[in-house]
């Protein structure tokens, strides 16, 4: 699993994929490569955000956690569930 | 209002039916052109669409802004909240749905959108009613003009043995809002009528099918028996869905008159459009009354007889119709285009449902057309 | 962006196109209630628990008498006669008989119900393909009006008759095409191939039945009011036709049911409110062709016979609600939002069909999305709605699902789960039990174990409830 996901982050890197990525204020994503569109909701979006400065999913949780008030585990595990979602889309 | 009122030269004016796929384009567009291409119409233009692919909410040049509204079926409520955002963003004025399938939501609106300002020329629910598909053949018999043999049907099985019943393959099998399929046997029927049902539910209409040439006609009946502005057209061209493709203005009296008795007989109001079927012994059966604009209804412009514009000067009470003569040998010839998009206006359509007018003005082009 | 604080796991959706409209599937904003035909729904559910079913009496008899008022002041002599199955809890039962209405029953069960709760013979219609021969004979002793649907029943009848040394009035079920419904051919004697004829001629030859009586029932949720007229027009031009030639006087002409509630079939297009029409339409369209149809009686200086309608789902519908509670939720993986209630299709049979309006028992931030809500059943098709637009809901929220008075008290399957308590509003605003939820007890009480099936140390112990109300042990 965390294999799974450190590959993921690597490839999610390569080329600078994540940090070409559009998001605006209000949750629309722009994947300049592939022409795609998403929605993001308000956690979605600041975990991208977070993600697309370089920080590490641990400090990505750490992040969430302060701003929802919820255990650091859960916020962590949701981000790497979204993580894999992430995968199959980007 | 006063006698010649010219307050409709600065009315917000909302137009619905904003989707223009090139197959099968809604009339809003073409109704939306004509508004803005007359040089006396000063007001906005609001688009209104029910998906954020309905190219005309991003049509700069006509339309000055553009929302997204529920769907007819989430009934008159959710609509009218809809409506009282777009009132409060936009101050409308007059609101003129382009869309079979809404126009009973706004029947049901009219008054409640009066109190806050907004007028419409459209139907009573008995007249719409009347013309409605199912109903159509006993009021046609009613005021004497010929129409197709129909039924209305629930049960599939009725096309295996629908020969005894005088109807005979090909026939026609229409969705009770909209469509109409070309069936030439039981198989194909029943497919096409699970299709139909499935979109535009219960129950279905056979048609029989008449031979000769599709005439249109579009005007304004002005809900005291009169009808305004007729414009005729012949199609001369589909599309292989059954669509217009190209048309030219025509004038044959035959259609006019059967034209006048249904719009005398329904007391209609409101702008409507009439399908015949001139058979080759020069019969005129009528197909359908639609209860609304035709998405052809840029050709009135072209011939001088704006009707989208006559029918803010009715509501004004002008009196000063200024209506040509009608021209015959003026053609369309339907094209598709490709219109521009940004982003950011697509992301507000998708993310708010709709982009404010001003926000659009300041993209909007200088040259309209 | 809305958050409010509230936490919701992050995700992502594509964006398919064909159908993105964020107002498409806008539910009206006022779609908060807290309080059901008065009393608080938070109070309701703590008392009875949930899931749960209110009924509102003065509804349900307003309704009645407003359904009822239409044809009376169309028509002289009517008569409505309560279609049991619809809904045929017995308090339901009772407030129909109390509001003067007949009791329309089908099978033996529905007869006996019936007279248990006090109808007397004279007062029930009895339909229906399969009565048995001894509810046939309870039946004509007790002066029941029993509507015969095929040839064995109507030897059946003639035989008891006979045996009785009575003579028996009793009505026929026809069916026929009225060009508007399908045909519910399989009903009754069919009038286009001549059965109905058939039929008319064996009782008139019979010493000891008399025919008194026509009935058809043309479908249920029937849309157009003209059906109906085509329904009066063709049963009267039969019945002007039989009494020109036979020693005929029919004296009920009984029309069914099959009005439309203020529900939204999922087959219809348009919103209940613009495909519904309204009830005196259909009393408009019944009456005239009846009074049309039943000319030459009153030129012959006859009386006119008296009209039966059959009247379920109209009727009470609207009158009853289920209060559901959120259990859990979930994100498909096409990105919508789902939510598990405690009930399901087994207790909303009629969600197969129809969209049932869904409302809200408290406010929400955050953004409406596309939900879907699914039942409790470990069945994939056990859907209360498909797509409707939702706030994020949390386990624990209560819904209220409205119009659910008819069919579902009747058809809820007895499947995994206990079915709940009934509860009726009183005029009064007094809460009621009227139908218990199910135990164990009750679950185990038609099982039978045979000695060598017994569990070895086996203990019996029944009941299971928190509630504080409960069933009274004394009527277990
Ligand atoms: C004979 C008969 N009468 C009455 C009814 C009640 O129908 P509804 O609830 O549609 O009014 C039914 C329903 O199937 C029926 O079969």
């Amino acid at each position: 699993m965390q294999k799974q996901l450190a590959e993921l982050m690597t490839t999610l890197n390569k080329n600078q994929r994540l940090s070409k990525l559009a998001i605006s204020e209000k949750g629309f994503l722009f994947d300049p490569e592939t022409g795609q569109s998403f929605t993001l909701n308000y956690s979605g979006m600041q975990t991208l955000n977070h993600l697309k400065r370089g920080e590490s999913l641990e400090d990505t949780a750490k992040h969430l956690a302060d701003e929802f008030k919820i255990p650091h585990d859960t916020a962590l595990n949701s981000i790497e569930a979204f993580l894999i979602q992430l995968g199959r889309y980007i | 209002m006063s006698k010649n009122g010219k307050a409709w030269r600065n009315w917000n004016v909302a137009v619905t039916g904003m989707n223009a796929s090139p197959e099968s384009p809604g009339p809003g567009y073409a109704v939306a052109r004509c508004l803005r291409e007359d040089p006396e119409f000063n007001g906005r233009i609001i688009g209104i669409g029910y998906d954020v692919l309905d190219a005309g909410l991003y049509a700069r040049n006509i339309c000055d802004g553009g929302y997204l509204i529920p769907y007819p079926s989430a009934g008159k409520d959710a609509l009218f909240e809809r409506l009282k955002e777009l009132h409060e963003a936009e101050d409308i004025n007059v609101i003129i749905p382009c869309l079979d399938a809404e126009i009973q939501n706004f029947i049901a609106l009219k008054d409640e959108l009066e109190k806050l300002g907004i007028k419409m020329l459209i139907p009573s629910k008995e007249q719409f009613t009347m013309r409605a598909k199912d109903q159509l053949s006993k009021f046609c018999e009613s005021v004497g003009v010929l129409a197709p043999e129909s039924k209305t049907i629930t049960n599939p099985s009725f096309f295996d043995d629908c020969e005894s019943q005088g109807f005979e393959y090909p026939l026609m099998v229409k969705g009770i809002f909209y469509d109409a399929v070309l069936a030439r046997n039981a198989f194909e029927a029943k497919a096409i009528m699970a299709k139909l049902v499935n979109s535009w539910g219960y129950p279905v209409l056979v048609q029989k099918l008449l031979c000769g040439d599709e005439f249109d006609l579009s005007a304004i009946g002005d809900g005291r028996r009169g009808m305004l502005g007729p414009v005729m057209m012949r199609k001369r061209a589909l599309t292989e869905k059954g669509k217009a493709w190209a048309g030219v203005t025509v004038e044959e009296p035959g259609i006019a008159e059967v034209a006048r008795k249904l719009i005398h007989g329904l007391s209609w109001s409101g702008p409507f459009e009439v399908e015949v079927m001139r058979t080759h012994d020069e019969k005129i059966y009528l197909i359908e009354i639609n209860p609304r604009f035709p998405a052809w209804i840029y050709l009135s412009h072209a011939v001088n007889r704006n009707l989208p514009i006559l029918l803010l000067k009715v509501l004004a009470g002008d009196e000063e119709l200024d209506l040509a003569p009608a021209k015959t040998g003026t053609f369309f010839i339907r094209h598709a285009q490709e219109l521009i998009v940004d982003l950011p206006a697509f992301e507000s359509m998708l993310i708010d449902g709709g982009i404010a007018s001003d926000v659009i003005g300041k993209h909007r082009t200088v040259s309209a057309v | 962006m809305e958050t409010n604080g509230h936490w919701e796991p992050p995700y992502i959706q594509p964006h398919r196109f064909g159908a993105i409209n964020k107002f498409g599937k806008r539910s009206v904003k006022d779609n908060v209630v807290t309080e059901v035909f008065g009393v608080s729904i938070n109070d309701l559910v703590a008392q009875y628990g949930s899931p749960l079913f209110v009924l509102g009496e003065e509804s349900l008899r307003a309704n009645v008498r407003k359904i009822k008022s239409c044809f009376e002041q169309r028509y002289n002599l009517c008569a409505h006669g309560w279609s049991y199955k619809t809904n045929y809890i017995s308090a339901v039962c009772r407030i129909m008989d109390q509001e003067g209405s007949l009791a329309e029953v089908v099978s033996n069960f529905e007869y006996e119900k019936a007279r248990a709760l006090g109808v007397p013979g004279a007062r029930i219609i009895f339909n229906g393909p399969n009565k048995s021969q001894a509810i046939l004979e309870r039946a004509i002793a007790e002066g029941a009006f029993i509507q015969a649907d095929h040839m064995e029943e109507l030897r059946k009848i003639e035989a008891i008759a006979g045996k009785l040394a009575k003579k028996v009035k009793i009505g026929i079920r026809l069916n026929f095409d009225t060009g508007f419904t399908e045909p519910w051919s399989r009903f009754g004697f069919n009038l286009e191939s001549g059965q109905a004829h058939e039929a008319v001629k064996y009782i008139s030859r019979s010493q000891n039945i008399i025919l008194a009586g026509l009935h058809s029932h043309i479908g249920t949720f029937v849309l157009e009011p003209r059906a109906y007229a085509q329904q009066v027009r063709i049963m009267c031009e039969l019945m002007k036709e039989l009494e020109g030639m036979e020693n005929i006087e029919i004296q009920n002409l009984d029309i069914g049911g099959g009005f439309p509630s203020k529900n939204a079939l999922q087959s219809i297009y348009l919103p209940p409110e613009q495909a519904v029409p309204k009830i005196s339409e259909y009393a408009d369209a019944i009456c005239e062709s009846l009074l049309e149809g039943c000319k030459y009686r009153k030129e012959m200086g006859k009386d006119l016979p008296r009209l039966i309608y059959e009247s379920g789902r109209a009727m009470i519908d609207e009158s009853e609600v289920l209060i559901s509670s959120v259990v859990g939720t979930k994100r498909l993986p096409d990105g919508r939002r789902a939510a598990i209630l405690d009930a399901g299709t087994n207790l909303m049979f009629t969600a197969f069909w129809y969209n049932h309006p869904v409302k809200l028992t408290r406010e929400y931030f955050g953004i409406e999305e596309e939900t879907v809500l699914y039942g409790p059943l470990c069945m994939n098709i056990d859907v209360v709605r498909n797509s409707i637009q939702l706030p994020a809901l949390n386990a624990g929220d209560k819904l209220l699902i409205a119009n659910v008075g008819a069919y579902n008290n009747t058809q809820w399957l007895q499947f995994i789960e206990y079915r709940p308590n009934v509860v009726l509003i009183s005029e009064s605003g007094e809460s009621h039990v009227i139908r218990w939820a199910e135990d164990l007890s009750v679950m185990m009480a038609q099982d039978n174990v045979p000695p060598h099936l017994e569990a070895k140390g086996k203990q019996r112990k029944f009941g299971n409830s928190s509630l504080t109300v409960l069933r009274p042990a004394a009527s277990l």
